[in-house]
């Protein structure tokens, strides 16, 4: 938006949360999990960057905000699991390709599996070729065109109101990750997306103190700050220490989230439950499935959602566009009557901030990335009610705001901190607490240490952040794999105590270091002295 | 093989955490000594002495150990080493000893936790405004110790009185509030290792 763009009545500031935890395990040669990161490749990451590229290619003046998480950005930047990565979709361009035949005498099915195999094989072109095996750099380039803002999240997404209890924890997260991002895109960060957006009172003087500029918090973080906010959600307020925090707005979201009301319910979309992976005869598709025999989704679905029925119908591709196109519609109406309604009480334009998992768009919601491509091009073309921004560019406009004290709050369920603390995680905390008490004062022991002590300090710090995740405390709250959340953190708490008890008796183990260096080889630059 | 984790750390602790704005979690671990020290305190009266968790309530003071508004005993068994506490109003701050009560009353704390603040559970009742300029950086980080500077609140302007265009406002934000309220039992479907509906 330049200087001379009229002032448009309202703002939209969409905002995709790119994350995953750090999955890499060398020792084996297929490990389920890292299927996380595959699948989020070929169904969210790519299709986004297309979907991004594209409109820069038309001329579509867009703005979108994204994180991407210290550990996400690792894994993309990981030559082995990128080259796992090509082994997987060279897996699914050959099942896809198998497909086309399987289906030849019929039809509906037919078209569906060409669908994939092309899909597939544009996918594969634009990772080697259009992207050069480098995401991270394909995102970054659209930063660099000023349509897009990367923002950055906790060093391993840990949750920052659980791990305050020893504060030089929560100070690491932020550090690392800062200095993370300076090193992978040569600034620093305007931005943070705060894990789960856990924020408590006094957390941003953490944030100001790494030179972060603003976050955002779940609605009721604004709804409750103190004083009230005179203009609720719809305005960014000032924290005392001069930290933006912006809120979601409910009612954008809520269309896009909501299992019941929302678009991605709609009959017309694909079902992401209906899988070949577990509809084909078992010995056809036993190459494609897990290695010891489970059966798993493939990512080829041939249905819709249909209803709440279990006799789903055949998933019409035309139809499911139009309908995504007619939401991107509704949505950019909606938000229009939105603005309209809220800016006559205004001084400003109100913002309307819409966070989003990332991962909804084309993992779970096949067509979330075709939603957001027709929104940006109705946005740009039928209308100047409402247009997109990113923070940095709202900030830079309207620099007066309120000053408010945010309310301790997140985006888990009840809005609070329950999803982390609760009967089925709660036992982690002990450690994780200890921890980071303990690492906190090996820094003071050494303040300026060398060669294996330095490796071993560092190495120290690793096993902390990865123990940190809070997709280990989700993971056993919602119930599935939750003995690799479980066996992960105490994996992680166990190393980081061999080192610091090592360290204490002044005999380092170099095997053992060099063995978990290479396999908990995240933050190759990391500086121990973050921990202090 | 998963390793397992130590049962002790052998330091003797207390620690308070958030749940939300009626809920606290707390941990503990008491070393022998520490027990040691509670048996040589309290002699004789150390029998049938129950362990109890003691709550102070030092919302917005300084506690000095005597000051706290209210206090409250919670009954454990130090063997439980955790335990949910449930409390009445939000926006509290809290801190605890561990200890024993006699049964003559007298209290012999071995450790002391950290303070905990309860977060808010609707709207502030404060509508006092200050505003600030701030001036955005761009592509570097700002200085963490300059000034920020208060300005004048904007004027309530439009069609309305400066009186109803505020209670215009309040009316949305309470209602926002209520709607959020509402939400909260969760929206986000999850990440991609969230398993099937």
């Amino acid at each position: 938006m330049s200087p001379q763009t009229p002032q448009p009545m309202g703002y939209l500031c969409l905002v995709l949360h790119c994350h995953l935890p750090y999955v890499r395990h060398p020792e084996h040669e297929h490990f389920l999990e890292e299927n996380w990161l595959f699948e989020a490749i070929t169904d969210t990451y790519i299709p986004l960057l297309r979907v991004m590229n594209g409109l820069v290619r038309d001329g579509v003046d867009f703005r979108l905000t994204a994180t991407l998480s210290p550990p996400l950005i690792s894994m993309l930047r990981g030559p082995l699991l990128i080259s796992r990565y090509e082994r997987h979709l060279n897996r699914l361009i050959e099942l896809a390709s198998k497909e086309v035949h399987r289906t030849a005498s019929q039809p509906e099915f037919h078209r569906l599996a060409t669908m994939y195999l092309e899909r597939f094989l544009q996918t594969r072109h634009a990772f080697t070729q259009e992207y050069g095996r480098d995401l991270v750099s394909a995102f970054g380039h659209i930063q660099d065109l000023g349509k897009l803002e990367i923002i950055t999240c906790g060093a391993t997404h840990g949750f920052l109101p659980l791990l305050n209890v020893v504060p030089s924890a929560v100070r690491a997260q932020v550090r690392v990750a800062v200095a993370h991002y300076e090193e992978t895109f040569g600034r620093p960060p305007h931005g943070i997306w705060l894990p789960e957006c856990g924020y408590y009172p006094g957390l941003d003087e953490v944030l100001r103190d790494a030179g972060l500029q603003f976050f955002f918090t779940e609605s009721h973080g604004l709804l409750y700050a103190d004083p009230r906010p005179r203009y609720g959600v719809h305005a960014p307020v000032f924290c005392p220490t001069g930290v933006a925090a912006f809120a979601r707005d409910l009612d954008s979201s809520k269309q896009v989230w909501s299992a019941e009301e929302g678009y991605p319910g709609d009959p017309a979309y694909r079902d992401y439950y209906r899988d070949i992976g577990w509809d084909l005869d078992y010995d056809y598709i036993k190459p494609y499935i897990h290695v010891d025999g489970k059966r798993i989704n493939t990512g080829i679905k041939y249905h819709r959602i249909t209803g709440k029925t279990d006799q789903k119908q055949v998933y019409d591709r035309a139809w499911a566009r139009a309908r995504a196109a007619d939401h991107a519609g509704n949505f950019m109406f909606n938000r229009e009557r939105q603005v309209e309604w809220l800016a006559p009480a205004m001084d400003r334009p109100p913002i309307v901030v819409a966070p989003y998992d990332a991962e909804l768009f084309g993992h779970w919601w096949f067509e979330g990335p075709e939603w957001l491509d027709f929104l940006f091009r109705k946005l740009h073309f039928d209308q100047q009610t409402v247009k997109p921004i990113t923070p940095a560019e709202y900030l830079e406009r309207h620099d007066v705001n309120q000053v408010c004290t945010p309310c301790g709050s997140s985006w888990g369920y009840k809005g609070y901190h329950e999803v982390w603390l609760n009967g089925g995680n709660d036992w982690i905390y002990r450690h994780l607490h200890t921890a980071a008490r303990r690492m906190e004062e090996l820094t003071r022991a050494f303040p300026q240490a060398e060669g294996m002590t330095r490796r071993a300090l560092t190495q120290a710090g690793r096993e902390l952040l990865l123990a940190q995740s809070s997709d280990w405390a989700f993971i056993m709250k919602t119930g599935t794999m939750v003995e690799y959340a479980v066996k992960r953190t105490k994996e992680h708490l166990t190393r980081f105590t061999s080192l610091y008890e090592q360290l204490r008796s002044g005999r380092i183990d170099a095997g053992f270091l060099k063995d978990i260096e290479e396999k908990d080889n995240l933050f190759p630059s990391l500086d121990y002295r973050n921990f202090s | 093989m998963t390793p397992e984790l130590p049962d002790r750390y052998g330091r003797t602790e207390l620690v308070l955490m958030v749940v939300d704005p009626s809920l606290l979690f707390a941990y503990w671990e008491v070393t022998s000594e520490g027990l040691r020290e509670a048996q040589v305190a309290l002699g004789a009266e150390m029998k049938g002495a129950r362990a109890v968790l003691r709550f102070y309530d030092i919302s917005l003071i300084h506690f000095d150990g005597t000051n706290a508004h209210h206090t409250f005993d919670i009954d454990i068994g130090l063997e439980g080493r955790n335990w949910y506490v449930h409390l009445w109003t939000a926006e509290k701050s809290y801190c605890a000893d561990l200890g024993f009560v006699a049964r003559t009353g007298r209290f012999h704390a071995i450790t002391r936790s950290n303070i905990v603040h309860t977060p808010r559970a609707g709207v502030s009742a404060r509508d006092e405004e200050r505003w600030m300029r701030v001036r955005f950086v761009r592509r570097r980080k700002p200085d963490p110790a300059r000034r920020l500077e208060f300005v004048l609140a904007p004027p309530f302007g439009g069609r309305l009185s400066p009186e109803e265009l505020r209670a215009l406002l309040e009316r949305r934000l309470r209602e926002q509030a209520r709607l959020a309220a509402e939400s909260a039992k969760g929206t986000s479907p999850g990440s991609l290792f969230q398993g099937s509906r």
